[in-house]
C-alpha cells in the first residue's frame, strides 16, 4: 500500500464562461502529495481554488489538465468512494429527518445493511454526542450539532481519508473545541484528514503540514513547524544612554526609539541575553522582554499580502 | 439499487413536507370534495358531465403544478444547499442520483393523486350514486402524464436554472397538449404550404404528445366511444414509459457531464 493518500500532477481547473473573453484557471499545475495518516491543511483566500481542488479529488469537476490520484486511484473513481468521506462547508442535510434517520440514509448509500446500520448508527451518534438528540429533527439542531451530525456522516463508512472543508466555521467556543478534539482522535485512530479551512488557529494547532493556494497557485508546502521558524524576542528598555545603543544594534536585531524608549526585536533567544546585559550595565531599565512566535497567520498574510507566487 | 431507493425515499420524504405543494393538493382536495354544489350549474349537461370534468380539470391542474414545482428545483437547488456532495463523495453514480429523484417525485405524484382520487372517488359516488370505473382509469391516465411532466421537468433541472425551467417546461407542456391538434387542423386545411406544416410535424414528434392523456372527453361524453379502450390505454401509457426512459437517459448522458 502506498504511503500517499491524494497526488496532484501539475493539476489544471481551468473555467471559460460562454461568453468570457479569458478563461480563468482556478487551479495552475498544482503538485501535492498527502501522505497517509497525517492532518493537511489546505489554505489559502477565498477564491485561491481550494473547493475547486477538493471538487476535483471527489470527481465532481474534471481537471482540465493534469492527473489527480487519492488512495493510488484516479480521482473520481468509484471504488474509491467506499474509502473516502467529504464534510463540504455549511451543507444542508434533509432538515426533516432525524440525527438517526440521516445517518441511516447515508448508510444506505454504502448498501450498508441490518444489523450493522444500526449498530453504526447508534455507535456514531454516541461517538459525537448526540444520542440524546438522536430522534430529534435536524431543523432543531443547533449549528454546532449540525456539523457534528457532519462529522458522522463522514464516519459511517470508516474512510481512511476525510476531506473536510471549514469544519470549524462558525462554530461557537466549546463546539469549535469538539470538533477540533474529534479531528485529533480520528489522526490517533491512523486516518488521513485533508482540511481546508480559514481558522488559522486551528490548523496550526492540529495541522502536520500545509499547503497554502493563492491564485491558484500553490505559494507554501511544508511542515507547521519549519513554515512557522523565525519568531523574535522583544525587549522594551527604558533610560538607556545612547552610547549603549550602537553595540545592541551590531547584535543583529532591530532596534527602534518610542516614546523615549528603546524596543529591540531579536530574532534568537542568545542574543537577547546580550541586549538584558548590555541595557544594564549601561545604568537603563529593563521594562519588558516579550517573546513573539510566528504564528501561521502571520504567515498567511505576509505570504498572501506579500504576492507570492510560485 | 439501494442507494437509488434510499434517495428516492428521501426526495418523497422532503418533497410530501413542502408547504406549497400541501397547499396545492389541499386546495384541490376541497374542490373535488365540494364539486357536487355545482350541480345547479350544470346547465342541461348533467351532474355526471360536471362533476367528473370539473374533478379531472382539478386533478389535471393540480398534478402539473406539483410536477413543475416540485421538480424544477430537484437538482440545482442540491447542489445550491451542497447536499448533492455528500452523495456524490459516497459511491453513489450519477444515474443512480437521477433515477433516485426521479423516482422519489413519481412516489410523491403516486401519493397526491392517491389522494386526490380516494376523495375525488367518494364525492362522486356521494353525488352520482355508483362508482365509475372510469374515473380510475383517467386517473390513471392523468398521473402517467404528471410522471411525463416530471421527467420533462427533470431533464431541464439538469442543465437550466430553476426559473428558466419553470417557462421551458410550461411552454413543452402547452404545446404538447395542443400541437396534435394544431397539426390535425392545418393538415385538413390544403392552404398550409410544406414549410409551415413540416415543422409543426417535427415538434409534433419531437415534444411529448401530452394531449393523449387527456381522456374526459370520451369518459365526460359516453357518445364519444373509443374503438379499443384498452388498447388505447395500453399504447398511450406504453407511450409514456418510453418517452419518461428516453428523457432519464439523455437526463444522465447530461448529469453525467455536468460540473457542479
Amino acid at each position: 500500500m502506498s504511503d500517499i493518500a491524494i497526488k496532484t500532477v501539475n493539476l489544471t481547473k481551468r473555467y471559460s464562461g460562454l461568453w468570457s473573453k479569458q478563461p480563468v484557471d482556478a487551479v495552475k499545475n498544482l503538485n501535492l502529495e498527502v501522505h497517509r495518516g497525517e492532518i493537511f491543511g489546505f489554505l489559502g483566500p477565498n477564491g485561491a481554488g481550494k473547493t475547486t481542488t477538493i471538487k476535483v479529488l471527489l470527481g465532481i469537476i474534471y481537471p482540465t489538465e493534469g492527473e489527480a490520484y487519492v488512495l493510488g486511484q484516479p480521482a473520481g473513481d468509484p471504488k474509491n468512494h467506499y474509502k473516502i468521506s467529504y464534510l463540504p462547508e455549511n451543507p444542508y442535510f434533509y432538515d426533516y429527518m432525524t440525527g438517526r434517520e440521516i445517518l441511516t440514509f447515508y448508510a444506505k448509500l454504502f448498501g450498508i445493511g441490518e444489523p450493522e446500520r444500526s449498530k453504526r448508527v447508534n455507535e456514531l451518534l454516541d461517538r459525537v454526542g448526540l444520542s440524546r438528540a438522536a430522534d430529534q429533527p435536524l431543523r432543531t439542531y443547533s449549528k454546532g450539532m449540525q456539523q457534528r451530525i457532519g462529522l458522522a456522516q463522514c464516519l459511517i463508512n470508516d474512510p481512511e481519508l476525510l476531506i473536510l472543508d471549514e469544519p470549524t466555521a462558525g462554530l461557537d467556543p466549546i463546539a469549535h473545541i469538539d470538533i477540533r478534539d474529534m479531528i485529533l482522535d480520528l489522526r490517533n485512530q491512523g486516518k488521513t484528514l485533508f482540511i481546508s479551512s480559514h481558522q488559522l488557529s486551528d490548523v496550526e494547532r492540529v495541522c502536520d503540514r500545509v499547503a497554502i493556494l493563492n491564485r491558484g497557485v500553490m505559494v507554501q508546502l511544508g511542515r507547521i513547524e519549519e513554515l512557522l521558524a523565525g519568531g523574535h524576542v522583544e525587549v522594551i528598555a527604558d533610560k538607556v544612554p545612547d552610547n549603549a545603543v550602537e553595540p545592541i544594534r551590531q547584535l543583529g536585531g532591530k532596534v527602534s526609539l518610542h516614546d523615549g524608549r528603546l524596543i529591540v526585536e531579536q530574532p534568537d533567544n542568545g542574543s537577547v541575553d546580550r541586549v538584558i546585559d548590555i541595557v544594564r550595565a549601561a545604568g537603563g531599565h529593563i521594562i519588558s522582554v516579550k517573546p513573539y512566535r510566528r504564528t501561521l497567520e502571520d504567515l498567511f498574510v505576509e505570504t498572501i499580502q506579500g504576492g507570492k507566487t510560485a | 439499487m439501494n442507494a437509488t431507493f434510499a434517495i428516492a425515499g428521501a426526495t418523497f420524504g422532503e418533497a410530501v413536507r413542502k408547504r406549497i405543494l400541501m397547499v396545492i393538493l389541499l386546495i384541490a382536495l376541497l374542490i373535488i370534495l365540494i364539486s357536487p354544489a355545482f350541480e345547479p350549474f350544470a346547465a342541461g349537461r348533467g351532474a355526471r358531465t360536471l362533476i367528473i370534468s370539473f374533478g379531472f380539470g382539478v386533478i389535471q391542474l393540480a398534478g402539473t403544478f406539483i410536477a413543475i414545482i416540485m421538480c424544477t428545483g430537484m437538482i440545482p437547488t442540491e447542489i445550491e444547499r451542497r447536499t448533492i456532495y455528500t452523495i456524490l463523495s459516497k459511491p453513489v453514480q450519477r444515474y443512480q442520483f437521477v433515477l433516485g429523484k426521479f423516482f422519489g417525485a413519481v412516489g410523491t405524484l403516486g401519493f397526491m393523486y392517491l389522494m386526490m382520487g380516494i376523495v375525488f372517488l367518494i364525492a362522486s359516488r356521494m353525488a352520482l350514486g355508483s362508482f365509475d370505473p372510469a374515473i380510475i382509469r383517467g386517473l390513471l391516465m392523468f398521473f402517467f402524464q404528471s410522471s411525463l411532466l416530471a421527467a420533462v421537468v427533470l431533464f431541464f433541472s439538469t442543465f437550466v436554472s430553476p426559473l428558466v425551467n419553470y417557462f421551458l417546461s410550461g411552454g413543452v407542456f402547452l404545446m404538447g397538449n395542443l400541437l396534435s391538434s394544431f397539426l390535425e387542423t392545418i393538415q385538413r386545411n390544403p392552404e398550409v404550404t410544406p414549410l409551415t406544416r413540416i415543422p409543426v410535424q417535427l415538434l409534433t414528434v419531437i415534444l411529448p404528445n401530452f394531449a393523449n392523456f387527456n381522456v374526459q372527453n370520451p369518459i365526460i361524453n359516453p357518445e364519444q366511444v373509443l374503438t379499443d379502450e384498452t388498447a388505447y390505454l395500453v399504447q398511450t401509457l406504453a407511450y409514456a414509459v418510453v418517452y419518461i426512459a428516453l428523457l432519464l437517459v439523455a437526463s444522465m448522458l447530461i448529469f453525467n457531464q455536468r460540473e457542479m
